[in-house]
């Protein structure tokens, strides 16, 4: 890892009546990509804002280049921002929109305008430079958006949930636009969103939060793979989650009890647990097999199919057990031609115990 | 954001001409009279004091007495009477017109708030008086020349002009932000348009309703032009008793004494209307 | 349905009625002030200019004239800074107290005109701030400024809360942002403002009156000239102020609708 541009030490906000973010430590490396995400209220929009000196921690230290920040006031930090609401300046054109940043450090009128020129060509609008904003569409207005906030060449740059406002197909587009931007100039993105595609794709890493804590921080693949939490894996959803207790510890495996059966799961994850203590795991929805004969394996679960959803080339299934909890099931278009599917027909879910995962706590 | 250093000047910077001007010139200049209310007239000169003599002296006058008996009296028929006549108009331009009409409607209306008062009030006098064309009209109908100047009914017009237009424009803005569906409830429950209106409309539009009456009643109750020009000045109302008492008698404090008691009364009838309008029904 | 457009017809004929009560006395004054005849009466006398002739030849209607326009002036800008400062503090800032602050804003209005009258007289006086044009102009802005402040407010109202933060983030001071983006966006409302307040002092007679002594504003000769006979210069002097302060209406007006169509869409 590249050295660390920001380091949030113990941060903490708290208001008059609650918490937003409890003392929060993580750290963001120079170049980073890195997504903030959870629900509403989760405090990842506060986090963002005292980033940008909008909101003042109440506890701990935010470093930028290792120089304390809490009392530096917004002005005289460069982080700028990309706004959910997108705040351009309803007053000025698209190009002044742009400028807005450089007219205030002081740059002189003739060389500001070049910049703002060069950047909404870049980003592909340059024939509405002179154009009032109100009349842009949305996806041209995110894109002056974007050019006010890097004209002026920062390190870092924050976006508050920038493609909530947009119709999906922009949303994919504006996802590329944004990526190849981050690649090619090199600078940090800290991206606040409560769209989990908008995250895992764009996102080197990601943070998810909750109730004003980080339930976890880590590559888009292992949160998905390997969530810490129970939380966090009802969060990411696709995950099928498993409750139960500790039937036996041996060395070679862990037998857990649930409702649906016993089940395997590795021994690695699940050493300490001792018999009778409670035990839950989740397996990946496309990590599940599905058949129409009974494998002869472990971690089998026999159930019915209630529905199907195609998205893509893949398909969910969604399977009702025994005792009316849901398993989800994701496989490709090509495998379910295979299979023999009659809607409430009988089918067995299963998966091999090395892809179950023990969740901590 | 760093809250200590910096609110403080910018903040202050904004929130403190409201608070200098309008307590040096506004609370002050209230809260002064109230004091001056006490104070001595001594050879035509006031003199700081502590003194009840002007307050026994207003308050133990007959004249002041029925004076605002007068007033009070004005100011509530053309409270009922603005609120009445109104409310036909108020109900034809909030539910019979297009929303264009009534913003034009609207429009209209604003505009006698600036042209003079004053002026208007001349052209009454005109229109009034024993030569005048409300006098013809009726000779016509052989009703002999009358003067509908200096009596209680000129200062109802007076009233009425400075206060109808904005009662019709409060009633119109309470009327049409009733709920639509309310109304149709109510005629498909078949009840009739009468009917709606007292009993559906009226109790839903309380609030706009009683606002624009005091301020009608606000208005009409300081308003010393209609009474004196329209009205005769005999018997005067409580404002021209302040005009007259500073004016010429130099009686500041006595005028004082008048407008403290006309701001008590005020404030009671404000007071009972807003609770009233306010009052859960049923 | 029939009874229905019946209703409707004498709807419209009720507020035709009531429209003609409301402006019969302008349009009166307007078209009397062209009148020849001293008494008016039907028929009309033949059209003349000699009222206006008659005002504009008199030096103490021109002087009120002039005091008139120095205290619009005056009095619409300064009760429209008070008013932007009250508008913009209650649009960004919560704090203890805030009600009692706005009540301060809003109450002037309430108070009948000819008490505010005796409050400042007697108050100017004491302080030796009475009878001169500034006792005027001082209580013109308390007047005006609750009208600044509601209209400015409102405009303020459709600004989004992010934009303020978003000129800090790209590196403007609180005081910058305030001329670069608050100002800007209130630029309309603010005109308006100026218009409506200027309007309101204008017209305003009672508090001129008590306050002014000797520098009579426009209202107050009217006023003065109403206590002798019948006389159609008051029409003439009527139709000008009427003019002049249409005008500012309109104008206040205009602004506060096209600008906020046209931005409608901006955020």
């Amino acid at each position: 890892m590249t050295q660390s541009l920001v380091v949030f030490d113990k941060v903490e906000k708290r208001f008059a009546d609650f918490t937003a973010v409890k003392p929060t430590s993580f750290e963001i490396a120079q170049g980073e990509f890195l997504a903030i995400m959870g629900p509403s209220g989760c405090g990842k929009t506060t986090t963002l804002r005292m980033l940008a000196g909008l909101e003042a921690p109440t506890g701990g230290e935010i470093r930028f280049e290792g120089k304390v920040m809490n009392d530096v006031k917004p002005h005289e930090r460069d982080t700028p921002m990309v706004w959910q609401s997108l705040a351009l300046f309803p007053f000025l054109n698209a190009r002044e929109n742009v400028e807005f940043g450089l007219k205030m450090r002081g740059m002189e009128a003739a060389t500001r305008k070049k910049k703002a020129l060069d950047w909404l060509d870049r980003l592909g609008i340059g024939q509405f430079a002179e154009r009032n904003v109100a009349k842009l569409s949305g996806g041209q207005r995110q894109r002056v958006a974007l050019a006010r906030a890097l004209v002026t060449e920062p390190k870092i740059l924050l976006l508050d949930e920038p493609l909530s406002a947009l119709d999906a197909h922009l949303v994919i587009r504006m996802q590329s636009v944004l990526t190849k931007l981050q690649k090619e100039l090199g600078i940090t993105f800290v991206y606040v969103t409560h769209s989990q595609s908008e995250a895992f794709a764009m996102a080197d890493r990601v943070i998810i939060m909750a109730q004003g804590e980080i339930a976890q921080i880590g590559k888009a693949k292992d949160i998905y793979r390997a969530p810490a939490n129970k939380f966090v894996a009802e969060f990411v959803g696709r995950n099928n989650i498993f409750e139960g207790t500790v039937k036996a510890n041996t060395s070679g495996s862990v037998q857990v009890e649930t409702r649906l059966g016993t089940f395997v799961v590795p021994t690695a994850a699940a050493s300490t647990a001792r018999t009778g203590d409670p035990l839950s795991f989740v397996v990946a929805a496309d990590l599940v097999q599905v058949s129409t004969k009974k494998p002869a394996a472990e971690n089998v679960v026999e159930c019915q199919l209630l529905s199907e959803q195609f998205m893509g080339t893949t398909v969910t299934l969604f399977l009702e057990a025994a005792d009316g909890s849901e398993i989800k099931v994701q496989i490709g278009q090509r495998e379910l031609e295979t299979i023999d599917l009659t809607h409430g027909g009988r089918l067995y879910a299963s998966w091999p115990s090395s892809r179950a995962h023990v969740l901590a706590g | 954001m760093a809250e200590g250093q910096r609110r403080d000047f910018y903040a202050w910077f904004w929130r403190a001409p409201l608070l200098v001007w309008q307590l040096l010139f506004f609370v002050v200049p209230l809260a002064f009279m109230f004091v001056m209310s006490f104070w001595l007239v001594k050879n035509y000169r006031m003199t700081p004091a502590f003194a009840f003599d002007n307050w026994a002296k207003m308050l133990g006058w007959n004249i002041f007495w029925s004076s605002y008996a007068y007033t009070m009296a004005l100011a509530v028929a053309a409270t009922i009477l603005a609120s009445v006549l109104a409310f036909p108009a108020a109900y034809g331009l909030a539910f019979r017109v297009t929303d264009t009409t009534r913003r034009w409607a609207l429009f209209f209306l604003i505009i006698p708030f600036f042209t003079s008062y004053l002026v208007r009030v001349y052209a009454w006098q005109v229109v009034l008086a024993g030569n005048g064309v409300i006098s013809a009209m009726l000779g016509w109908v052989g009703l002999g020349p009358i003067s509908l100047l200096n009596t209680p009914i000129g200062t109802l017009v007076g009233y009425l002009t400075l206060s109808f237009p904005l009662v019709v424009i409060l009633q119109t803005i309470s009327l049409a932000s009733i709920d639509k569906t309310l109304i149709e409830a109510a005629h498909n429950m078949g009840c009739s348009p009468l009917r709606t209106v007292f009993s559906v409309i009226i109790p839903a539009a309380k609030v706009g309703l009683i606002v624009a009456g005091l301020f009608c009643f606000i208005l009409s109750f300081g308003d010393f032009v209609s009474p004196y020009y329209l009205g005769g000045s005999k018997p005067p109302t409580l404002s021209i008793m302040i005009v007259d008492s500073t004016k010429s008698g130099q009686q500041w404090p006595r005028a004082a004494v008048i407008a403290v008691v006309m701001i008590l009364s005020l404030l009671a009838i404000a007071f009972t209307a807003v609770k009233f309008a306010y009052r859960r029904r049923g | 349905m029939n009874t229905e457009k019946a209703t409707s017809w004498a709807l419209y004929i009720y507020i035709a009625i009531a429209f003609a009560f409301i402006f019969t006395p302008i349009i009166w004054s307007f078209i009397f002030s062209f009148n020849s005849d001293r008494f008016p009466s039907l028929p009309l006398g033949s059209f003349s200019l000699k009222w206006y002739q008659t005002i504009l030849s008199r030096p103490e209607v021109l002087e009120a004239a002039w005091t008139s326009l120095v205290v619009a002036a005056c009095s619409s800008l300064l009760s429209t800074f008070i008013g932007f400062c009250t508008a913009y503090t209650d649009y960004r800032y919560s704090f203890l107290g805030k009600q009692a602050y706005l009540a301060l804003a809003m109450l002037p209005p309430t108070i009948p005109l000819i008490i505010m009258a005796l409050a400042m007289l007697s108050w100017l006086a004491q302080i030796g701030l009475s009878g001169q044009v500034v006792s005027i102009i001082i209580a013109h802005t308390v007047l005006g400024a609750p009208f600044a402040m509601a209209v400015i407010r409102l405009r303020l109202n459709d600004m989004d809360p992010n934009l303020e933060a978003a000129s800090w983030n790209l590196g403007a001071s609180e005081w910058r942002a305030m001329r670069e983006v608050v100002v800007p966006f209130a630029m309309p409302s603010i005109i308006a403002a100026l218009c409506l307040t200027a309007a309101v002092s204008f017209d305003e007679f009672a508090v001129a009156w008590f306050v002014s002594g000797l520098n009579k504003t426009i209202p107050v000769v009217i006023l003065e000239i109403l206590q002798g006979n019948v006389d159609p210069q008051i029409n003439a002097i009527g139709t000008f102020v009427f003019v002049i302060s249409i005008t500012l209406i309109v104008v206040a007006q205009v602004l506060m609708l096209s600008k906020g169509k046209k931005e409608e869409t901006a955020q």
